[in-house]
């Protein structure tokens, strides 16, 4: 057993190297616009760890980057590229909403529902790329750029035209009607006081984190407990291997490609329905594509995605304290970003041969 | 008998560059993790020579061609090119010391024309442009000279083996090679392409120049070599003359112990039909007939075997077995239940075993463990799944050392993935895989290739071991001779066609070679 | 219609083509090579950065193009070493640079103009033609010579071939990796010739609004040839123009116009694949035999 230790402690070392090869490029840039890198990361520790306010809201950040990072990586597990996920929490999000807008339900159904209302929606959007993969031989990642556009400009549409709640808001804002009362997020800080720690009102940690648990612990007992998580392992491995054992391939990554769907839908559950309360074409962009990296990160696994979204939302606090407290820009983030990503695969590339090379020598 | 006729011909040529040394290597030593390839190997190549090398698979004779052609460093050890020490870094070196290599796996670029495929690398152009009126007539020249036939206009991807190896000659010919190494040329070719071949060989060994034969078919051997020099576990045993070696005296040089790859392979009394194929026709997505009118039949207690030159159906007859469900035409009958509607798993719940071809595309997840290989495809059923469709590990993990012990795999345990594994190791987790399913029809296709002696001679063992516990064994190889000394019956495919079937008793190699050629279908 | 309506469309839709058509050229060439190169976008989006920069530094258009060329190459080189020495997964380097890309501009505008979202203007710009920028022309010669170069000298062909079968490449003694690391490179010259018909007046964060992927469909839909990219990028772009030109007049909410060309693109796709070929071994990174 002891080896297989080893391995896995290879395997974490490169993220490792990354992200603090990437904080010393951080330190470099800091230096090179003139500020004293004493005050960055005194910045950065106040924006993050300094209270417990702050690490509340790194982990309420964190939130929605790990459902991304783990719809993104339930795909990668079936060898599909969900670049997707963008498209399909905006259109998932938007049929929850729907649901919270438009189905009067007693509260403890009505929560349910309009989870399960965003995870279909997510999935529909995920099914004509999915199926144009399975069917007609198209390669996802072209198909799901155009819907992530194509669902920008829907939901746009919608909010504007037949979903408009601007009257009824009193906003300026093009947004729908408020989301009925019985359907809201609480916050779930009384869980955290009961269990010694003091979090604030003002920081969402509400009903979407323990759906997020949920959907991480489901992903896991799917891939690693379930015989259909076989399956999908083994056709994300080999295609044709996974044929000749007469697994259905077709049936497999489209199931794949829809579930991926619906844990995306779950991504905007927190912007909808904790802090805004109604649902509008201006919810925050961009996760699906922090999801893709967030799932390299963390290797696929939803633990190592938890790991990894939890660092996105470091990185991300880590640029507001530097945007407020120096002159550091806040798109240092991105840059970091980016290239954190690289090095952490550039170094994973060379672990996982390393490894390679040494469980053949072992076996020889 | 073609093959002993041509032999006689030219041998002694007169050619004054005959003798003198073109190649010599000298204390080759190459090692990968966990194994020593090349252990202190030294040859010599003569101008107008055929140098034939032979060894098992895995006894190191591509390893060192590979050295000499750029493709591998060695760890030590020195290479003279006429008398020359030369430092072979790349292929680009090799190619301008006028070292020239036929690959056992084409090296062609498919959608390109032969001329393209040619020129590639050695270009004639003038500021960048490409001209190809110079190229065009050389290689036209080269055609005629040496035996070959091929439309330099043509697309490769629609040339046949035979004629894309042609190719491959006319490439190495076109940069001027002396030195000519020809990695297992025939494994792809029937007899009478294997004869022309060898006809090519001897006018490029009447121009003087050298040719490095790697080989395991000791007839071949015999038939063109002048010299032949045996590799096994790395090492050079002894180079023969052609006068002193015999077929037994080389095959025990190569085993180190007298070759009983005859294993103990009785006729059985045969059962009923197994397998019925009738009429079978598949059309393939470019349109092109790749199965017509296929019949046979195979029995409980029988091996069926399939001879032919490989691209002739023999894949898209498995694959029709196997799993394919759209077919053109026809019927394929398992236990007498017709399978064209039928899924991958019904056809396996109802008795289907399947050795495919490339084990690594088609046989294993590499990145798995042992133990997940060895339940995949019954991976759905009990013992490995519980009523809620979770898995059962300890069933898993049980069957897997079972299965290590019963099939005698080497590996540190059941939880190392697949891909650490040898070749010989991997093949036997699919046997082992396979034949734990106890199946009623059992498909082989290519089971032996890759990998060495011991672990043929146990793959043999279970293919008889399968047909005496009742199974129907359908075994489709490249190799004739393994086709010939394991079958009861042979089928010969030729154009997606059956067009001879042989008893095992009435069946020489000629003939079947006749057929394998299509020469009596015409 | 009026006459000089049509052929105002006729200029625009050619303007609205041409960064789509430099972006699929540079796809062509990537791809040929056997790298996917996802990251047309952000190297769209940089080179679209530093044209505005470039000129302003150096005085000079011309300057600028040539600056944001060297810079484009340079974005698109990290993808060649990433993705071709280091042998990484090529879409997941793309989504990377994709979000460098934007950061690096961003961070860089902040600094130089003072605006994380926007650049200064421009002073210099090419000569506009009825809405279009002359420079769109240049495409034209571009994608003949493109096709050149490709099909008719050595450079192309040992280029096609790496992106076919690098092992037989490599024992014919190309150099694979030089190979693709000039196709990567190639394709990001292209994003940097494509900035100057994007808008070489000023950078806006964001502004490459996914052309960079819609070259890519071009480029499938063209069946990886210099001639059938730039075509199929022409239908994108004219159908992009017509809803710029033709909006107004038709009663369709602005939405469903603006989502028209990705719409179009997915059909596009659905109704091509399969009598298309990739390049065989295009999104493969190319392992030598020793291991």
């Amino acid at each position: 057993m002891k080896r297989f230790n080893r391995y896995a402690l290879y395997e974490v070392m490169a993220p490792l190297v990354g992200f603090a090869a990437s904080m010393a490029l951080l330190m470099l840039i800091v230096v090179a616009v003139g500020e004293n890198p004493g005050n960055a990361v005194d910045a950065i520790w106040k924006m993050t760890f300094a209270t417990s306010t702050r690490t509340a809201t790194v982990l309420s950040t964190s939130v929605p980057l790990f459902l991304a990072g783990l719809a993104v990586a339930f795909a990668f597990r079936a060898n599909i590229f969900n670049i997707g996920v963008e498209g399909q929490y905006f259109i998932g999000g938007l049929v929850g909403a729907m649901a919270g807008i438009y189905v009067p339900l007693p509260a403890f159904l009505h929560i349910p529902f309009v989870v399960l209302a965003a995870m279909i929606g997510g999935a529909l959007w995920a099914a004509i790329p999915a199926a144009l993969k399975v069917g007609r031989g198209i390669h996802e990642v072209i198909t799901t750029i155009m819907f992530n556009n194509i669902a920008l400009a829907l939901v746009n549409y919608l909010v504007n035209g037949p979903m408009s709640g601007l009257g009824a808001t009193g906003s300026l804002e093009p947004q729908t009607r408020h989301i009925l009362p019985t359907a809201l997020f609480a916050n779930i800080d009384w869980l955290f006081r009961a269990a010694g720690w003091n979090v604030p009102d003002s920081v969402y940690l509400d009903y979407s984190l323990p759906v997020a648990v949920l959907a991480g612990v489901l992903v896991w007992f799917i891939l690693f407990r379930l015989r259909i998580g076989f399956d999908l392992r083994a056709v994300g491995t080999s295609t044709d291997v996974s044929l000749y054992a007469g697994i259905k391939v077709a049936k497999v990554q489209l199931g794949a490609f829809l579930f991926s769907g619906a844990l995306a839908g779950l991504v905007g559950l927190q912007e909808i329905f904790a802090v805004r309360g109604y649902y509008t074409f201006q919810i925050a962009s961009g996760l699906g594509f922090d999801g893709i990296a967030i799932a390299l990160i963390g290797r696929n696994s939803p633990v190592g995605v938890a790991f990894a979204a939890l660092l996105f939302a470091f990185l991300r606090q880590a640029g507001y304290g530097l945007q407020f407290f120096t002159k550091v820009p806040n798109s240092v983030i991105s840059v970091i970003t980016g290239l954190m990503i690289l090095i952490i695969v550039v170094s994973n590339e060379l672990v996982s041969r390393y490894i390679k090379a040494l469980r053949k020598k072992e076996a020889m | 008998m073609p093959m002993n006729a041509a032999a006689a011909a030219p041998s002694s040529g007169g050619d004054p560059a005959a003798g003198s040394v073109l190649l010599r290597m000298e204390g080759i030593t190459k090692a990968f993790p966990g194994v020593v390839a090349n252990d202190k190997i030294s040859l010599e190549l003569r101008a107008g020579e055929v140098l034939a090398l032979v060894g098992e698979n895995g006894a190191g004779k591509s390893t060192l061609m590979k050295i000499l052609y750029g493709l591998y460093r060695p760890d030590s050890g020195e290479i003279l090119v006429r008398d020359r020490t030369t430092r072979i870094a790349g292929p680009r070196d090799a190619i301008s010391q006028g070292i020239g290599m036929v690959h056992q796996h084409f090296m062609l670029i498919p959608p390109f024309t032969v001329l393209e495929n040619i020129v590639l690398g050695s270009e004639t152009s003038r500021l960048g442009v490409l001209s190809y009126a110079k190229p065009r007539a050389a290689a036209a020249k080269l055609i005629e000279l040496n035996n070959l036939h091929i439309d330099l206009g043509a697309s490769v991807e629609h040339l046949p083996v035979g004629l894309q190896q042609q190719v491959e000659i006319l490439k190495i010919l076109y940069r001027g090679a002396e030195i000519l190494i020809f990695d297992e040329p025939t494994a792809v070719l029937t007899p009478q392409e294997s004869d022309e071949l060898f006809k090519t060989f001897r006018q490029m060994r009447a121009q003087g120049k050298g040719i490095i034969f790697i080989s395991h078919k000791l007839d071949e051997v015999l038939d063109i070599a002048d010299r032949i020099t045996v590799i096994r576990r790395g090492k050079v045993i002894r180079t023969l003359d052609r006068a002193e070696a015999t077929k037994p005296l080389i095959a025990e040089l190569m085993v180190g112990k007298p070759v009983i790859l005859n294993v103990d392979n009785p006729r059985l009394p045969p059962g009923p039909a197994v397998l019925e194929v009738d009429k079978l026709g598949f059309v393939n997505a470019e349109g092109v007939a790749a199965l017509r009118d296929v019949s046979f039949r195979v029995r409980s207690g029988e091996i069926y075997g399939i001879a032919g030159v490989e691209g002739n159906g023999q894949s898209e007859l498995i694959r029709a077995i196997a799993y394919r469900t759209r077919i053109s035409g026809g019927s394929v009958r398992l236990l007498g239940a017709d399978l064209s509607g039928l899924d991958v798993r019904s056809r396996r719940e109802l008795g289907l075993a399947h050795i495919p071809e490339d084990r690594h595309k088609f046989g294993l997840l590499l990145s798995f463990s042992l133990a997940d290989n060895f339940i995949l495809g019954s991976h759905y059923k009990k013992p490995f799944v519980s009523v809620l469709r979770t898995q059962v590990r300890r069933q898993i993990a049980e069957n897997a050392r079972r299965l290590i012990a019963q099939f005698d795999v080497r590996a540190p345990s059941e939880q190392t993935p697949a891909h650490a594994l040898s070749g010989g190791n991997q093949q036997k987790v699919i046997i082992a895989r396979e034949m734990s399913a106890k199946p009623r029809l059992l498909l082989a296709n290519q089971p032996t290739r890759g990998v060495d002696v011991g672990a043929t001679e146990f793959i043999y063992k279970q293919l008889v071991e399968a047909k005496k516990n009742g199974a129907a064994v359908l075994l489709v190889s490249a190799d004739l001779d393994e086709v010939m000394s394991l079958s009861d019956r042979i089928g010969v495919m030729f154009k997606g066609s059956i067009i001879k079937e042989f008893e095992r008793e009435s069946a020489t190699k000629e003939e079947v070679g006749f057929y394998m050629m299509g020469e009596k279908a015409r | 219609m009026h006459w000089g309506t049509l052929f105002d469309y006729i200029c625009k839709g050619l303007d609205t083509s041409a960064p789509l058509a430099f972006a699929a050229l540079g796809g062509v060439f990537s791809e040929k090579s056997g790298v996917v190169n996802i990251a047309l976008e952000g190297g769209m989006l940089f080179s679209a950065f530093s044209i505005v920069w470039g000129s302003i530094i150096f005085h000079s258009l011309w300057l600028g193009l040539l600056f944001a060329v060297v810079i484009g190459m340079a974005f698109a080189a990290i993808h060649a070493v990433v993705t071709i020495t280091y042998k990484v997964n090529q879409i997941i380097s793309g989504v990377a640079l994709n979000i460098l890309a934007e950061g690096i501009a961003r961070f860089l505008s902040q600094n130089i103009f003072g605006q994380e979202t926007q650049s200064a203007m421009n002073p210099y710009s090419f000569p506009s033609y009825r809405g279009m920028n002359v420079f769109s022309l240049v495409v034209i010669p571009v994608a003949i010579l493109s096709w050149f170069v490709l099909n008719k000298t050595v450079f192309g062909l040992r280029l096609r071939s790496v992106g076919e079968n690098p092992e037989a490449a490599d024992t014919l003694g190309i150099n694979v990796t030089l190979m693709r690391y000039s196709g990567v490179l190639i394709s990001g010259a292209m994003c940097g010739l494509s900035a100057a018909v994007l808008y070489p007046s000023r950078w806006v964060s964001g502004m490459t609004g996914g052309r960079g992927f819609i070259a890519l469909a071009a480029m499938i839909f063209g069946r990886w040839s210099p001639i059938g990219a730039v075509l199929a990028s022409l239908l994108f772009g004219y159908a992009d123009a017509a809803r710029i030109s033709f909006a107004s007049s038709i009663q369709i909410p602005s939405q469903f116009v603006q989502m028209f060309p990705y719409v179009l693109a997915v059909v596009v796709l659905a109704g091509v694949v399969g009598r298309s070929r990739a390049p065989a071994a295009d999104g493969v990174p190319y392992e030598k035999g020793e291991d």
